[in-house]
This record gives C-alpha cells, structure tokens and sequence, in this order.
C-alpha cells in the first residue's frame, strides 16, 4: 500500500503533500424492540489527499484510483487558488519523520468472534431489557469498526495503525398511557471484545431507570446550582470547554484568541483539564493523528490558568504553540480536523458525599443525552436527576436540559470529587462523527446553571 | 452493472441495486479570510436482496468483485432480518427539474469571488466578524430491481451560508440560500441580515414567560418531534403520541405542514425515493388536523399501509449514504406560509424573544414531543422593537402544548435544516434565565 501511495505523492508537484489511505470494516446488528433489524459487515475504502503549495491548502478525498489524477490536480488547483487569495499564507508545523506500524493491544479481537456470538450477547442484553414490562420498545446496536489507515507523505512519513472500536448500545424507551420516556444505554471501547461481555446490570440498571422515568416530574426551569455525574460531567467538559481548545474553533476569531489567550485565568484553582490520547485501553486512545504526528498528553488548564491548546500542523504554525498530535478524521471520507482524544477533569480531594452535602439544594444530574456547542455557549441533556434538598438526595426529575456559557461556567465549579471515571463510548459530531471521543471528570459540583423547564 | 445483476438474480428471489457517484466542492471564509477549500469525489454501489422473505444487504465504495458484493449480501440472509415487502415495480415518474448544467461550468473561483464580493460589501455595515461557507455538489442516483425499475436523477446544489458573530463570541446571526447553480446573493437578503446583527449588539438579560417567534433556522427544533411522530417506524414500535390520531386536531388551525419531494423550484427534488416508489406531495398537518403518516417498504408493510415514496438513505449524524439502508424520511417539508411580514411579527411583539439558533434540539425527550434549547441566540424585543439579544437563556416546552398557541406566520419561506419553513410567532412560552 505504501507504494501505491508513494506512487500517487510523487505526481503531486508541491511543497508538501500527504496521502490517508483507510480501509473501513464496518459489522453492525440492529434490534428494534424483539425484531432484529440489521445484521453484517462491510469493507470499504478510500483515499484522501492534501496538498500545501506556495502559502495555499486544500484537500481532496476520493474512492476509485481511476480519479487519482483528477483528484492531484484539483487539489493543486484549489491550493494556488486558496494562495493567491490568503491574507496569511498557511505554513505546516515541523514534526518527525516517522516510519511505524502500530495496532493497540487488544484483550479478544472481535474479528476473531463470530457473527453468531455477537448477534447472541446483542440479544441478550436486548431481551433482559424487554423482559422489564414498561419498557415499550427498543433500539439496541451491536456496531464493530475497524479503521486500518496508511499514512505517508512527501516529508518521508509511512504510518500504519489500525484503530478497533466495539459498543453495544442504545435506546430504550418506556411507556405509560401518553407519556414516553427514554433513555440511553452503553457499553464499549477500544480495548477488544471482553469489554462488551457481562455487562448484565448496565442493562438492568438502564431498564430500571426507564420505568421510574415514567413516574417523576419534569424539572422546573430556573438557575441551580448542581451536582454532575462524571458521565454528564464528562460531556459538560467537552462540550463547554474542550471544544474551545480546538485551535481551528478560533483561530480566525480574534477577539475570541484575545480571551483564549495561554495565561489567561478561566476557573478555580481546582480545576485541571487534560487531553491525552496516549492512554491505552481508553476510548480514545491512538499514537498517530492523521497527519502523522504522534500523539501527546496535554495539559489545557491547570490550577484555573489555560495552558495548552490542541493542534494541527497548521493551526500550531499559525499559534507559535506546539503541536501535539490531534488532528483525526472519521473516516476516508474527510480530511481531518483539530478534535479531543481523551478529555478530562483530573481528580480533586472531595467525595462524592461531601459534594451533596455541600450542595446543600439543587440538582444531582446523571448521564448525558447529546450536548452542543455554539462558540461559548453550550447546551446539554441529562438522562435523570434527582431533587437535593438539605444535602440529601430526593426525588427523581426528567426531561432536562442544561444551558451556559463556559466562562461564567468554568469559574463556578467550586468542588471536584476523587472519583475519576472516563466514558465507553463517544459521539462527537463537530462536521465528522467520532465515536472514539472519549471524556470523563470526577463528580463535580456546579454554582449557577440555567435548566430549561415550564 | 449487467455482472452485479446476473450474480443477483442467481443467488436471491429479488434484488436492489442502488448506485451513487457524488462530487462536492466545500469553501470556507472565515473573517473575510479563504480558510479551507475541499473537494470530494466518491462513489458508491448498494445491493439489497430477497430470499425466502429474508433480507440480505451489502455494499461498496469499489465495485472490482461483484461476486463477492453479492456474496456479502447473502452472508447476512442469515440473521434472519425479515423482508415483508416486494421491491416497486417499473411506474412512470415525472420529469423534474433537478439539474441545471451552469453548475458544471462554475468553479470555484467563482464562488471565491462571490465569497470576496460579499463580505467586501457587508464589512463596511457591521462590526462583527463574517463567516462564509459556500459549496457545490453534483449528485446522480441509479435505482434498478428485479420487479422491472429502472429510475435515475441527477442534482445539481449551490448553497451559501453567511453569519455574523458578536464580540467575543462564535454565535450570531446567521442564514442560507440555496440554489440548483450559481446566483449572486441579493442586496436585499445581506440587508436583512445586517439590519438584524444591528438591531441585536446590546446584552439583555430577561426571563419569564413571553410571546416566542422561532425564525425558520430553528424550527428543525420543533419539526423534529413531529417528523418523529408521524414516521411509521415510530407507529410500529409504539413510539408515537400520535398513533390512531388521524383527522384529529392536533395543532393549532393555522398550521398545515406539507412534503413536497416534488417540488423542483428547490434544489433536491425527488420524483422518487430511495426504494424507487415513485413520490407525491403528502399533507401531514392539514389546518392543524393529522392527515397522514409516512412509511417505507418496510414499515409500510409492518403497518399493513401503502407505501408513499418515503423511503430515504439518510441519517442525522451524517452517515455514509451508501451504507445506510433507506428509513421513513421527510425530505421537502414546508410549512405554509401566512399573510403577515417579517416586520410585522416583531412588531406584534409586546414582549418576546426571536430564536435565531437552537443548541441541544437533539437532546431532549423526542419521542414525547418535549424540548428544550439554549437560545443562540435569542433576540429581545420589547415594545414591538428588537432592543438587544438574550443573555444565557433557555426556553422549554411541548410541541403538542406550544403549536396550539400559534399567533401568526410569516408571508414566506426561507430554507433551513430539514425543509422550507417561515417564522412562526408563539404565545406563552418559558424562559429560564439566571435572573
């Protein structure tokens, strides 16, 4: 493969130019209530290749070689067009020549498992879930992804790594009369298959949680102060936060730079904030970004203070900041963009208890439901919560949504608990899906944040 | 193709083949700065197939083997998945206008000078930054069964979207134009937009209940738990509030909302879905009274209803359409436009707030008709008169509660995520802020 990508670099008559070629096995089961919906596996494949030339950047991705010389020859073209028209030519970061192939440990690969045994352990947690008679329906998924990328440029980079993602997840929704809830449910990751076994009271506890959906009260609108779950909390750091580190979020922002600056005092001296796709057997563990730099911790905000920003080639030039290896793409279907690997809050020294109690009223909220981001505005769903009053947790509440802005947010976590936990499973959908985006915090407790509510 | 369809008629009772070759071109201007400009060029082949009532899929970016194509499919016959349908046979479809060849002379030069024009023509107006993302994309899909279809459409796309963005801040005012080739945005449109950036600079901070008017950028918010409600994957799988509702009122009066695949004064129109049934407008809100609900093949049959060409190879999280099998979809909504101007509404408006943007439509209990948005933004307007934006607010509530409190609708529409849609005013809505 690396000959065939050598051989398409060397028709490419420019400054720099790389070349991804991925390789895309999909499996995938589907249940919908006790019907199974979908069953089996794919490959695909496809290449993407950019191109740097006299201060201009552009990318190009295609399926059939047949178009490898059209596909060299717009992307130069789109690159002189980008040169003759930037005010600030783009430049690439210098990074090291690497020459590695890489796959992650795995504790049972699933391509080893057979169709039939994935299909069996779908259906049984499937079933557990139904055999609760609340439960109206679900959508539960068996989804295997294995991304095998090559990777080389015109610097002398030959990068192989191969990427195996595994989760069974999904939807359950209960019912009563008019009233439907639902819920999500998951388990999974990037260390092999024993993850996904006896995962029983994931399922059990989920179902549970459906039904008693049904009898609590929607939450009431206003400002609270709250206590997250590391699920939830974990979402809020990614959304609020984390996307903000993302250099290409603002580098054409100025004055959002200017108040993004490194130095720049944004929570209290609790809060430290780290990426770092190095962690094996996580999530979002990789050693190589798609544009062949190996990956790197890095801190974001230590003690409060922001310290560290993630990068592309581009983006770190443009920055005069170091670039660390963070730049990854769905699929072969796109070029790749600045994105987190593995973001948290590091632990602090409270517990979990001490957090309600200092709580005092408000809100517990547990499990995200999807969270978005506009510039430094945020929202995000939580799954349930429970009513906190005089630090003891009460009543379950639904249907509730969170809102803030990151900077007023950031300064109002006043207690972190020492319980660090990081998700199974990802979704990030900035332009690419990444379902290998992995975050997590400790409980955290939360002054002040808007709940959306009648 | 002719091998792909000897090995599938071989090894199945029916078969699908469904192809796609796609090219796009992306460019992004970001304070008036050529940021990013990418191309695509992807193709695509889908084989679906039926044996003994059971169904097999496979597909692929490369179609080098087509034995082995078929074989993958086969290979998932034994899951068991049911097939309780039959693929269309051969219907005659009308001719639409989808493609206009003046997309295949435009470059993106063009659109960079486009690009260029604009946001030399609007700096001088406001003083927030302005991002531009503009694109093409020329699409073609061939549908070919065993029951004698034989259907192919072509699609040319031009879309533009502007935004200006506050101080200090990634959110602002922003909207979008489509085309099926290349049309210079009017002076009128960009005036529109500067006119609101500016009416809007002043932070306001308010809360409480109030009169809310969701601009057509955020009505997906709403649209979505309906779209939810009505699909025939939720009726079978007894997620929909509305199941058995049909010719009741569910909606306020004022309310019709149709799908048009149709409809080729748009870009996009379809005269038949990814199924190959041919399309037709379908009214599913008629007067605020359930009309209709949509179905595929396969719900069609689960539901024991006829299908209604609303079988879509779509996905929210923007899944490969190649690898996706077709679902009850929606593609041309609109909702009928009223007799009252832009202007109007606002003035109307004793005391409201616009929604420009909605952040977290996806999050809230859907299948319940329950949302609940951060508002980015969200317009203040006092005494008819926008008089600044909402700071850190959130509004909630319940779409079978809050589209019978409809007080007015725009005299036209605009394009927006998930159909054309105009402004509609509601009364009576909450909103959570931290005053």
């Amino acid at each position: 493969m690396f000959d065939k990508l050598k051989s398409i670099l060397e028709k490419v008559d420019a400054e720099y130019a790389d070349i991804r070629h991925e390789t895309k096995m999909e499996t995938r089961i589907a249940f919908n209530g006790r019907e199974l919906n979908e069953i089996g596996g794919n490959t695909t494949d496809g290449y993407v290749l950019r191109v740097l030339d006299k201060g201009g950047y552009s990318s190009i991705a295609f399926t059939d070689l047949d178009n490898q010389e059209k596909a060299v020859r717009t992307a130069i073209e789109n690159a002189h067009l980008m040169s003759r028209f930037t005010e600030h030519p783009v430049a690439f970061e210098k990074v090291d020549i690497i020459t590695e192939e890489y796959a992650p440990g795995l504790t049972e690969d699933p391509r080893q498992i057979s169709i039939d045994e994935k299909l069996a352990l779908t259906k049984k947690y499937n079933d557990l879930v139904l055999s609760n008679d609340k439960i109206a329906t679900t959508n539960i998924n068996y989804l295997e992804l294995v991304r095998e990328k090559h990777f080389a440029n015109t610097e002398g980079s030959a990068i192989r790594e191969e990427l195996v993602t595994n989760r069974i997840s999904g939807l359950i929704t209960s019912r009563d009369g008019n009233l439907i809830q639902n819920i999500r449910v998951a388990a999974g990751g990037s260390s092999g298959f024993s993850v996904l076994r006896n995962r029983e009271a994931v399922f059990e506890n989920k179902s549970r949680i459906a039904t008693e959906l049904l009898r609590a009260q929607p939450v009431q609108g206003g400002c609270y102060n709250v206590v997250l779950n590391q699920h939830l909390g974990g979402v809020f750091t990614h959304e609020a936060f984390g996307h903000f580190s993302e250099a290409d979020i603002i580098e054409n922002n100025l004055t959002m730079r200017d108040k993004m600056k490194l130095g720049t005092r944004m929570g209290c001296e609790k809060v430290n904030i780290t990426d770092d796709p190095t962690m094996t057997g996580q999530l979002g563990h990789y050693r190589y970004d798609d544009e062949g730099v190996m990956a790197k911790r890095t801190p974001l905000l230590k003690r409060g203070v922001l310290v560290g920003r993630l990068h592309s080639r581009r983006t770190a030039s443009a920055f005069g900041e170091p670039v660390n290896g963070h730049t990854v793409a769905e699929d072969y279907r796109y070029a790749p963009i600045i994105r987190m690997g593995t973001i948290f809050i590091e632990p602090g020294d409270d517990t979990f208890e001490g957090l309600i109690d200092k709580l005092g009223n408000g809100y517990y909220l547990l499990d995200a439901k999807g969270g978005e981001t506009s510039g430094e505005n945020f929202t995000f769903g939580a799954q349930y919560g429970f009513v906190v009053k005089n630090g003891k947790i009460g009543e379950m509440v639904r249907d509730i949504n969170i809102s803030g802005n990151l900077y007023s947010t950031l300064a109002n976590i006043i207690a972190i608990s020492n319980d660090l936990k990081l998700s199974e499973t990802g979704g990030c959908g900035k332009g690419q899906a990444n379902i290998r985006s992995c975050y997590g915090t400790p409980h955290i407790l939360i002054n002040e944040l808007i709940i959306g509510g009648s | 193709m002719e091998r792909l369809i000897e090995a599938a008629k071989f090894h199945s009772d029916a078969f699908e083949i469904y192809e796609l070759d796609e090219s796009r071109n992306t460019i992004e201007f970001e304070d008036g700065k050529l940021k990013d400009i990418q191309s695509t060029i992807h193709a695509g082949v889908a084989l679906r197939i039926i044996k003994d009532r059971r169904a097999g899929f496979a597909y692929t970016k490369n179609l080098s083997n087509h034995e082995a194509l078929v074989l993958n499919a086969v290979d998932t016959l034994k899951g068991g998945v049911e097939a309780p349908y039959d693929f269309p046979p051969a219907k005659s479809v009308p001719t639409l206008n989808t493609y206009d060849v003046a997309i295949e002379q435009m470059t993106n030069s063009t659109i960079v000078d486009e690009c260029r024009r604009i946001n030399a023509l609007m700096k001088s107006k406001v003083s927030g930054q302005i991002n531009i993302d503009a694109g093409t994309s020329i699409s073609g899909i061939k549908i070919r069964n065993s029951s004698g279809a034989d259907l192919s459409t072509k699609t040319s796309y031009y879309a533009i979207t502007i935004s200006i963005l506050y101080p200090e801040s990634a959110t602002g005012i922003e909207r979008s134009l489509e085309f099926k080739k290349f049309e210079e945005v009017g002076d009128s449109f960009l005036n529109s937009l500067i006119d609101l950036y500016n009416r809007s600079e002043r932070e306001i901070t308010a809360g409480g209940r109030m009169k809310i008017l969701f601009m057509p950028e955020a009505m997906y918010t709403l649209i979505w738990r309906l779209q939810s409600a009505v699909s025939g994957k939720s009726l079978y799988h007894g997620q929909s509030p509305l199941a058995g509702k049909l010719n009741t009122d569910i909606f306020s009066k004022q309310l019709s909302i149709i799908d048009n695949p149709l409809d080729d004064s748009h870009p996009g129109a379809r005269a038949f879905d990814d199924e190959g049934v041919p399309c037709k407008e379908l009214v599913i809100v008629d007067k605020g009274t359930l009309t209709n609900y949509y179905y595929d093949l396969f719900y069609a049959a689960k539901m024991k209803a006829k299908p209604n060409g609303r079988g879509f190879k779509t996905s929210r999280w923007n899944d490969d359409r190649i690898s996706v099998r077709p679902m009850p979809t929606l593609t041309s909504l609109f909702i009928e436009p009223g007799t009252t101007g832009f202007e109007q509404l606002i003035g109307s408006m004793q005391r409201g707030i616009i929604v420009c943007g909605a952040l977290g439509a996806h999050s809230g209990n859907i299948p319940n008709g329950d949302f609940s948005i951060g508002l980015s933004p969200g317009l203040y307007v006092e005494g008819g008169q926008i008089v600044g934006r909402i700071k850190d607010a959130m509004i909630a509530g319940n779409i079978y509660s809050i589209m019978n409190r409809v007080l007015d609708i725009e005299d036209c529409l605009h394009p927006a995520y998930t159909g054309y849609y105009p402004a509609v005013l509601f009364d009576d809505i909450n909103v959570a802020t931290k005053s």
